[in-house]
C-alpha cells in the first residue's frame, strides 16, 4: 500500500528540520553562545548536523514502513502496559546491559566476532563521547586561575571537576582518542582478518555495505593518531594537512552515518521493542494452526502480520474456514507445499493419501538435534511468540 | 559473482527418501558452516516414511524481506534472498511466520534469523549447492532446464504458487506432471490433504480379535 | 538352548570405564573443521568407507587432518551425491578415541588397558600364535578379516592365513553379507559379480527391489531408481517395511519375512502360466528349467498368498509387470539373504530373470547391492575360507597349483578349506580354537546370539585385535594393535558394480598406528616367516595380486593403478590377455556381464555365462520357512536391517556426533495394531525377548511395517543390541546368518532399562 509520495517525504523532512534544529539551540546554549565554540571545528559540527538531519529523516522514513510502525507502536504499548511498567523498565535495563552494551547475542555467533565488535563499538563510543562535547563546545578544560597545577572541565559553562594537568588522570583524558583508535584499529583488523579469509564471508560481503564503513573507521583512527604523532614527536610536521585529512574522514563517515550499515547503531534498540511485545506474546491468547492445530504463536503477532501484510498488499486470504494463510504454522506450510505436489502426481505415482481426521498430525522436524534440524528454541518448538 | 541464469534449482518432494544427506551437507556450506539451513519434516510419521526437504524458493518479490521491520533481508540482482544481515536483524520472527513456505529458521540466542542462501559461495562461482550436489534422491537437483527435462522427461518444472488469493513467483522451480496443464501450484487447495503412501492393507494378514487399525 | 537366562551382562562397571576410557565418545566439527577462512592444503579424490557403493569424494586435508569434504562431480556412479555417512565421515578421523598405542589387557588399569610398545605387541603376538600353533596345531589360529578392508589388505590377509599362519581358519565379515548373494550367483551364473552396471537400471521397464531398503543402505541407487521410474519404469518393492523408497514405489509386496522363495516361485509359475517367459533364450541359454517348472507348479497364487501374506492381486500384478516388460531389473539385498535359506531365495529371484531372458544386454539386468565398504572386492582374493585369489577354490587341486605357483610355495602346504566365521566362534567356545587375530570386524556387535559369541571369547588363550578404536571386540583382546583408517592408507576397493576403483591417502597415520598391511607384515617379520610378505607397498601387493587373479574368474590381471585413474575405475574381469579371436575388454573392463558372443575362461566361447557349456543354470527352489517360525510362546517375527546414519556394528559412525544424532538409539518399530494389543504406545520402552536374549528398548509404533512382525536396527553394542536376540541358524550353502527372521515376544517394560541413565545413546 503507497500512500501519496509527497505526504510519506513531508514528515520525515518535518522531522529531520526539528531535530537538527534542537541539536543547533543546543549547541548555542551549551557553548554559551559560541563563546566557547572552537571555530577550528566548524565543519565537523556542520557535518554532524547534516547527518542529525539525515538520521533521523531516514529514521522517520523507515518508521513509515507498514511492519516497522506496527513493531513501533507495539513494542511502547508493551513496554508501557499497565501492571507492568516497573517490571519492564528492570528488563529494559538487563537488556540494556546484555545486549546493546555488553553484545551478548554477537558473543553467541562467536567469540571473536564478539570481541571484534566491542572494540570497534565501544571505541567509536569513547571517541563520541569525548569529541561531540568538545565540537559542540559543551565541554572544554581550562587552566585553574591561580593554580596552574590544576585544570577544570566546564561543562555547558559550568565548572565540572577539577584534575593535575600532570596527572594519569589527565594523560588519559587528553589521550582519550589515542586510546579509542586503538580498540577502534584493532577491532577493524579483526573484521578485516574476517572478510578476507572466509569463504563464507566473501560469497556475500559487498564493498560499499561491508568494506566502506571498516574502511571509513580504519582512516578516522589512523589520521587521528597521525595528529597526536605528528605534535607529539615531529614538532608538529605537516599538522594542518593531516588536520585536514582527518576532518575529510570524520565528516564522510557522519555524511555516510544515515545510508550504510552505520544506520544499524540507531535501528538495533528496536530489538529491544521486539523482546517486550514477544514478552506479551507468551502471556497472551495463542494462535493455533488451523491445518494441526498446535499452538505456534500469540494471537496477536499473527493478527498484526495479517494488517501488515494487507498495508504491504498482500492477499494471502483463503476463502473459507482457514480464512486467512497466516493461521498455518511454518511447519505446515512446508508440509502443504509437498501434498499440493504430491498431489499433481497422484495416479502416475503409487501410494494413496491415507486418510485421518482433522486436524492432521504436527509434522515434526527430521533431525531435531541443534544446528542440524531447527536452530534454536523457537524453531524446536515451532514457537515464535 | 551473480549465480548463472542458466543454473536453476529444481525440487520434487516426492523422490525424498529423508536420509538426511542435505542436512549434513548444509552444514558444510561456508556461509554457515556447522549449522543447516535444510527444513526436512516428517509429515507423519506414525503413517508413513514421508518426508519433505524444504529449502528457500527465493521469490521474486519476497514476503519474508517486505515484513522485515529492519530492511534486513536483502534480494541480489541474481534473485538470490540473502540470510539477515546480522547488523540489523532483530528476531522478531515475522519472516518466520510470513514466509508462505515456511523457510527461514531463529537462531534466538543470536538474535538472528538464518535462510537458505542457495551456497551463495558455490552458486556464485558456478558450483551446485551443497544439498543438491549430495542429494542421493536428487528431490534436490540443481542444473539446466535443458538437463532436467533430458532427465526427467516426464516432469516439467513449476515456480508459480498459489497461497488463497495470493500468487507468489520464485527463482526455484517444483517439479509436476508434464502432461498435466497446471501452471500454478495452489498450496493452500491441497493444505488439508493427509500424507501419501502405501499401507499395509488389512487383507493381507490373518484376522485377529482386534483388526481395528489404531 | 534354554530360556533368556544368559543375558548376563559382563562386568558392567569394568564396562563403563572401557566406555569413559575408550569411548565411544561423539566427535563434531570444530576449530579448523568449522573454520570457512582454512585454506585446505590439497583435495584427495578417493571414495567412501561406508557402504558397498563406494562413492567417490573428496577429502579436504589441511596439515594432516581431514578437515571436510568437496563432492567429486566427475565420478561417473555418484556424480557428487553422497549419503549423510559419505559428509561426515572425515569427523571419524583425528577423533578423540582414536588408538595411538599398542594396547595389552590389564584389568587393573583404567579401562582395563594399558599401553604397550607396538614392537613388544607384535613380538607377542607372534609369540602366542607361535606357541599355540605348537602346541594345539596350525588350525588351532584363526583369523578374522573384513571385507571393509582395501582388496590389497584381504589379499594379504588371505596370503598370511595361507601360506605364513598355514591355518585353515580364517574367513570374513562378508560371511555376515555377500555370501549368500555370492554362493547363489555362483551357482546360477558360475561367477559372483553384478551383472550389470547401474546405468542399466535407467530405461529399464520394470525394476523388482527385493529385500533392499536402497533408501537407507545403497541411498545413491535411489536416484537411478528414480530416474528410470521418470523415463517410465514401474517399480516393484518386496519389504515387510514401508520403507522411504516403498513409500511411492508402483506396486508394494509386504512380504512375511523368510517367505521370499515362495514368492518368486508364485511368480515364476505365473509367468509359465501366461507364457511370459523367453522360450528360446531359455533353450539355447539355461539348464535346469523344466526340473525348475514341475517345483513352482504347485505355487498358485493362492499358495503364495498365504505363505508370504501378500494379496493375490498384487502377486498377480507383479507377475504380469515383470512377465510381460521388454526390459527389466531384479536387485535384491540382505532382506533376501540373510536366511537360513538365503542362497535358496537368491536362486528363486535369478530363476525369474533367467526364465524372462532378460540379461546380458542394455537396460536388462540383475544385482545383489553390496552392504561393505568393499564387499565384492574383499570376497574375491582369498579371505574366505574356501578361496584362494582370483574368486579360486582352495579345495581345487588346479587352482591351489596356480595360486601356490605364484606364491612360490609347495601347494600341498596349502591348507584345506576352514570353516566359517561363526563356525570359528563354536569352534572356540568348543576349545578348537585357542587363539584369535581379528581386523575389521566386531563379532561382538556384528554376529547373531551375541551372548553366545561374548561367552566364546572369553575362552581364548590369546586374542589380538587391529582396529583404530576400541570396538566392542577389542575390549575382549589381549592385545590390541593400533591400525589404519581407509584415508590413512591407500589402495582398490571393487564397489558394488564390479568397479574397480583406487583409495588414495589423505592422510599418515597419528602416533604409533600403522596400515594394517604393515602390522600383518610385521608380525610375519617377527614369526621369522616373512617370505612373500615384505610388501613395501600396496601397490607391490596389486601387482602380486593381479598375477595371482590371472586367468581366474575374479581376473584383475589387465587392471593398474594408472588404468583405474584414468577411466574412472575398471570392472573386472579384465584379463591382460585373451585367446586370438577375441576381443580385449575396452579401457573400463567389462562393466555387463553374459552380454551375447562375449568369451570368459570357463566356457572358452561356448555361451556367455561361466560353466564349462556356457549355460546358465535354473536352480530348483523348494520353499523352506525359517530356522525359527513363531509360536504361542514366541509370536512375533523380529527382523533386523540397518538405518541411513549408522554403518554396521557403528564402531565408526556410533563416534561421528552428527550422525549420532540422526538416529541415536535404536528402537523397536511396532505396528500400532500389535502395539495397541501389547499396551504400548509410541515412545514406551519395550522389552523384546527371544530364546536367546532380550533387549528393551523404546518402542516406534508406525504403520510402515507388517502388524506380525518388529524391527530393530543392529549397529548398537552392548544391552542395545539387536543381536542379542538373533539366531545363529546359517543357510547350509553360504553360512550366512538368519538376521532377518527370528521369533521373539514383546511386552512393555516393568522400568527403563539399567543404561538409560548410565551411558550415552551410542555407547
Amino acid at each position: 500500500m503507497k500512500t501519496s509520495g509527497l505526504r510519506q517525504v513531508v514528515g520525515p523532512v518535518g522531522w529531520g528540520v526539528g531535530t537538527t534544529l534542537v541539536l543547533s539551540v543546543l549547541i548555542l546554549v551549551g557553548s554559551r553562545n559560541l563563546a566557547h565554540f572552537d571555530a577550528a571545528l566548524v565543519g565537523y559540527t556542520f557535518s554532524v548536523l547534516f547527518a542529525t538531519f539525515g538520521l533521523t529523516y531516514r529514521y522517520a522514513m523507515w518508521l513509515q514502513r507498514p511492519p516497522t510502525a506496527m513493531y513501533w507502536r507495539r513494542g511502547w504499548q508493551a513496554f508501557f502496559r499497565r501492571g507492568w511498567r516497573r517490571q519492564n523498565a528492570g528488563v529494559w535495563v538487563r537488556r540494556v546491559g546484555t545486549d546493546l552494551l555488553a553484545n551478548r547475542f554477537i558473543f553467541a555467533r562467536g567469540r571473536l566476532r564478539g570481541l571484534t565488535h566491542m572494540l570497534i563499538m565501544w571505541g567509536c563510543l569513547i571517541a563520541v563521547a569525548i569529541t561531540f562535547p568538545l565540537v559542540f563546545g559543551w565541554l572544554h578544560f581550562r587552566p585553574v586561575p591561580g593554580d596552574l597545577s590544576l585544570y577544570e572541565a566546564v561543562s555547558f559553562g559550568f565548572p565540572a571537576f577539577r584534575f593535575p594537568h600532570d596527572s594519569v588522570m589527565a594523560f588519559v583524558l587528553f589521550h582519550g582518542l589515542v586510546w579509542s583508535s586503538f580498540l577502534v584499529i584493532a577491532g577493524v583488523m579483526l573484521a578485516m582478518r574476517r572478510r578476507m579469509r572466509e569463504e563464507g564471508a566473501a560469497a556475500v560481503q559487498r564493498f560499499a555495505e561491508d568494506f566502506m564503513p571498516l574502511i571509513l573507521l580504519f582512516a578516522v583512527s589512523l589520521t587521528g593518531l597521525m595528529l597526536t604523532a605528528s605534535y607529539t614527536w615531529m614538532k608538529g610536521y605537516a599538522y594542518t594537512f593531516i588536520a585536514i585529512l582527518h576532518a575529510i574522514t570524520v565528516i564522510g563517515t557522519f555524511l555516510w552515518l544515515p545510508f550504510g550499515k552505520f544506520f544499524h547503531i540507531f535501528q538495533r534498540p528496536a530489538q529491544l521493542g521486539v523482546s517486550f511485545y514477544k514478552d506479551i506474546g507468551r502471556t497472551q491468547e495463542l494462535a493455533h494452526c488451523r491445518r494441526c492445530g498446535h499452538a505456534f504463536s500469540s494471537r496477536m503477532h499473527i493478527e498484526d502480520l495479517i494488517e501488515v501484510e494487507r498495508q504491504l498488499g498482500f492477499q494471502y486470504d483463503i476463502p473459507g474456514d482457514d480464512a486467512h494463510y497466516q493461521w498455518i504454522c511454518p511447519r505446515c506450510r512446508r508440509t502443504s507445499l509437498a501434498m499440493a505436489q504430491g498431489a499433481l502426481w497422484r495416479g502416475k505415482r503409487g501410494g494413496a493419501p491415507l486418510a485421518h481426521g482433522r486436524p492432521l498430525p504436527m509434522p515434526v522436524h527430521a533431525n531435531p538435534a541443534r544446528g542440524q534440524g531447527p536452530l534454536g528454541a523457537e524453531d524446536a518448538d515451532n514457537f515464535f511468540p | 559473482m551473480p549465480v548463472p541464469d542458466a543454473l536453476e534449482f529444481f525440487i520434487d518432494p516426492g523422490r525424498c527418501i529423508g536420509c538426511q544427506a542435505c542436512i549434513q551437507a548444509c552444514t558444510e556450506c561456508d556461509t554457515h558452516k556447522g549449522q543447516s539451513m535444510i527444513q526436512l519434516d516428517y509429515v507423519d510419521r506414525a503413517h508413513s516414511t514421508q518426508t519433505v526437504p524444504v529449502v528457500c524458493l527465493h521469490c521474486d518479490s519476497p514476503t519474508c524481506a517486505e515484513v522485515c521491520p529492519a530492511d534486513a533481508i536483502k534480494r541480489t540482482e541474481d534473485g538470490i534472498v540473502h540470510t539477515a544481515r546480522k547488523p540489523r536483524c532483530i528476531a522478531c520472527n515475522n519472516c518466520v511466520l510470513a514466509c508462505p513456505f515456511g523457510v527461514p529458521k531463529m537462531q534466538t540466542e543470536m538474535n538472528l534469523m538464518m535462510k537458505c542462501d542457495m551456497c551463495y559461495d558455490r552458486t556464485s562461482v558456478g558450483l551446485k549447492p551443497w544439498c543438491a550436489s549430495a542429494c542421493p534422491s536428487q528431490a534436490l537437483a540443481f542444473g539446466t532446464r535443458e538437463e532436467m527435462a533430458r532427465l526427467r522427461p516426464h516432469a516439467k518444472p513449476v515456480n508459480t504458487f498459489q497461497f488463497g488469493m495470493q500468487t507468489i513467483r520464485t527463482k526455484v522451480n517444483i517439479m509436476v506432471p508434464r502432461d498435466s496443464a497446471v501452471e500454478i501450484v495452489d498450496v493452500t487447495a491441497a493444505m488439508h490433504e493427509p500424507t501419501i503412501g502405501h499401507e499395509m492393507l488389512d487383507d493381507v494378514f490373518e484376522p485377529g480379535p482386534d483388526r481395528g487399525d489404531a | 538352548m534354554d530360556g533368556p537366562a544368559r543375558t548376563t551382562e559382563t562386568t558392567p562397571s569394568l564396562d563403563r570405564e572401557t566406555i569413559a576410557q575408550f569411548g565411544p565418545h561423539l566427535a563434531y566439527a570444530k576449530d579448523a573443521r568449522l573454520d570457512s577462512g582454512v585454506e585446505p592444503d590439497k583435495y584427495v579424490k578417493t571414495h567412501c568407507c561406508f557402504c558397498g557403493q563406494q562413492c567417490g569424494m573428496q577429502l579436504k586435508v589441511k596439515d594432516n587432518l581431514v578437515i571436510g569434504v568437496e563432492p567429486w562431480y566427475e565420478f561417473p556412479f555418484n556424480k557428487g551425491m553422497m549419503c549423510p555417512k559419505g559428509i561426515k565421515r572425515y569427523l571419524q578421523q583425528a577423533h578423540p578415541d582414536r588408538l595411538l598405542h599398542a594396547y595389552e589387557k590389564d584389568t587393573a588399569s583404567p579401562g582395563g588397558f594399558k599401553t604397550m610398545a607396538y614392537d613388544a605387541a607384535i613380538r607377542k603376538t607372534a609369540g602366542e600364535i607361535e606357541r599355540i600353533q605348537a602346541t594345539y596345531g596350525r588350525d588351532a589360529f584363526a583369523l578374522l578379516s573384513g571385507a571393509s578392508l582395501t582388496t590389497e589388505k584381504t589379499y594379504l590377509m588371505g596370503k598370511f592365513a595361507h601360506m605364513c599362519l598355514r591355518t585353515a581358519n580364517i574367513d570374513y565379515n562378508g560371511r555376515l553379507c555377500m555370501v549368500s548373494a555370492g554362493a547363489g550367483n555362483k551357482k546360477a551364473f558360475g561367477i559372483d559379480r553384478a551383472a550389470n552396471p547401474w546405468d542399466d537400471i535407467l530405461g529399464a521397464d520394470v525394476i523388482l527391489v527385493s529385500g533392499a531398503n536402497i533408501a537407507e543402505c545403497a541411498p545413491i541407487t535411489t536416484n537411478y531408481v528414480w530416474q528410470a521410474r521418470e523415463q517410465g519404469a514401474k517399480v516393484i518393492v518386496v519389504d515387510p517395511r514401508i520403507t522411504p523408497i516403498a513409500r511411492t514405489c508402483d506396486l508394494f509386496l509386504p512380504v512375511k519375512p523368510g517367505r521370499d522363495t515362495a514368492l518368486f516361485n508364485g511368480i515364476l509359475h505365473l509367468m509359465i502360466e501366461h507364457d511370459w517367459i523367453d522360450q528360446q533364450f531359455i533353450a539355447t541359454h539355461t539348464v535346469g528349467f523344466d526340473a525348475v517348472a514341475a517345483e513352482v507348479r504347485e505355487w498358485t497364487p493362492q499358495r503364495t498368498a498365504e505363505v508370504t501374506g501378500i494379496a493375490v492381486k498384487s502377486i498377480e500384478q507383479a507377475a504380469e509387470w515383470w512377465g510381460t516388460a521388454k526390459t527389466s531389473f531384479l536387485c535384491h539385498a540382505r532382506g533376501l539373504e540373510h536366511h537360513s535359506h538365503g542362497v535358496q531365495n537368491v536362486l528363486s529371484a535369478i530363476n525369474v530373470v533367467l526364465a524372462s531372458g532378460r540379461i546380458g544386454r542394455p537396460n536388462c539386468g540383475y544385482a545383489t547391492i553390496t552392504g561393505q565398504g568393499n564387499g565384492q572386492g574383499g570376497r574375491e582374493h582369498g579371505q574366505k575360507c574356501d578361496q584362494l585369489p582370483g574368486g579360486r577354490d582352495l579345495a581345487n587341486p588346479e587352482h591351489r597349483g596356480y595360486v601356490a605357483g605364484v606364491w612360490g610355495m609347495d601347494p600341498a602346504d596349502l591348507p584345506q578349506p576352514g570353516v566359517d566365521a561363526y563356525e570359528i566362534i563354536r569352534k572356540i567356545d568348543r576349545g578348537e580354537i585357542k587363539g584369535l587375530l581379528s581386523l575389521c570386524f566386531n563379532p561382538v556387535v556384528s554376529l547373531p546370539d551375541n551372548n553366545f559369541v561374548r561367552q566364546a571369547l572369553e575362552k581364548l588363550e590369546y586374542y589380538a585385535v587391529i582396529d583404530f578404536f576400541m570396538s566392542e571386540s577389542a575390549r575382549y583382546a589381549t592385545v590390541v594393535l593400533p591400525g589404519s583408517l581407509q584415508e590413512e592408507d591407500e589402495g582398490t576397493v571393487t564397489q558394488t558394480e564390479g568397479r574397480v576403483i583406487r583409495i588414495n591417502k589423505a592422510v599418515e597415520c597419528p602416533g604409533e598406528a600403522r596400515p594394517d598391511w604393515q602390522i600383518i607384515q610385521d608380525i610375519a617379520k617377527a614369526l621369522g616367516r616373512e617370505q612373500g610378505l615384505a610388501f613395501a607397498s600396496p601397490g607391490e601387493m596389486f601387482e602380486e595380486l593381479r598375477l595371482a587373479s590371472k586367468g581366474g574368474i575374479a581376473d584383475y590381471s589387465g587392471i593398474s593403478y594408472e588404468r583405474i585413474e584414468k577411466n574412472f575405475g575398471v570392472f573386472w574381469p579384465c584379463p591382460s590377455e585373451v585367446p586370438d579371436g577375441v576381443a580385449m575388454p575396452g579401457p573400463q573392463g567389462t562393466p555387463r556381464l553374459f552380454e551375447p558372443g562375449s568369451w570368459n575362461p570357463v566356457a572358452k566361447g561356448a555361451g556367455p555365462f561361466y560353466f564349462p557349456d556356457g549355460k546358465a543354470r535354473l536352480n530348483v527352489t523348494a520353499y523352506v520357512g525359517p530356522a525359527e517360525d513363531v509360536d504361542e510362546e514366541f509370536p512375533i517375527i523380529l527382523t533386523t536391517g540397518r538405518v541411513v546414519s549408522q554403518f554396521l556394528s557403528g564402531n565408526q559412525t556410533r563416534r561421528i556426533g552428527p550422525l549420532v544424532d540422526h538416529c541415536p538409539e535404536p528402537r523397536i518399530e511396532m505396528h500400532p495394531r500389535l502395539a495397541t494389543r501389547l499396551g504400548i504406545t509410541d515412545g514406551d520402552w519395550a522389552t523384546a525377548e527371544s530364546r536367546r536374549g532380550n533387549c528393551t528398548l523404546r518402542a516406534s509404533v508406525v504403520t510402515t511395517i507388517r502388524p506380525d512382525t518388529v524391527f530393530i536396527p543392529y549397529h548398537w553394542a552392548g544391552r542395545k543390541s539387536a543381536n542379542q536376540l538373533t539366531i545363529s541358524a546359517q543357510d547350509p550353502i553360504s553360512k550366512i546368518p538368519e538376521y532377518k527372521v527370528c521369533a521373539v515376544r514383546v511386552r512393555k517394560a516393568d522400568a527403563p532399562p539399567a543404561y538409560a541413565d548410565s551411558l550415552e545413546p551410542q555407547q
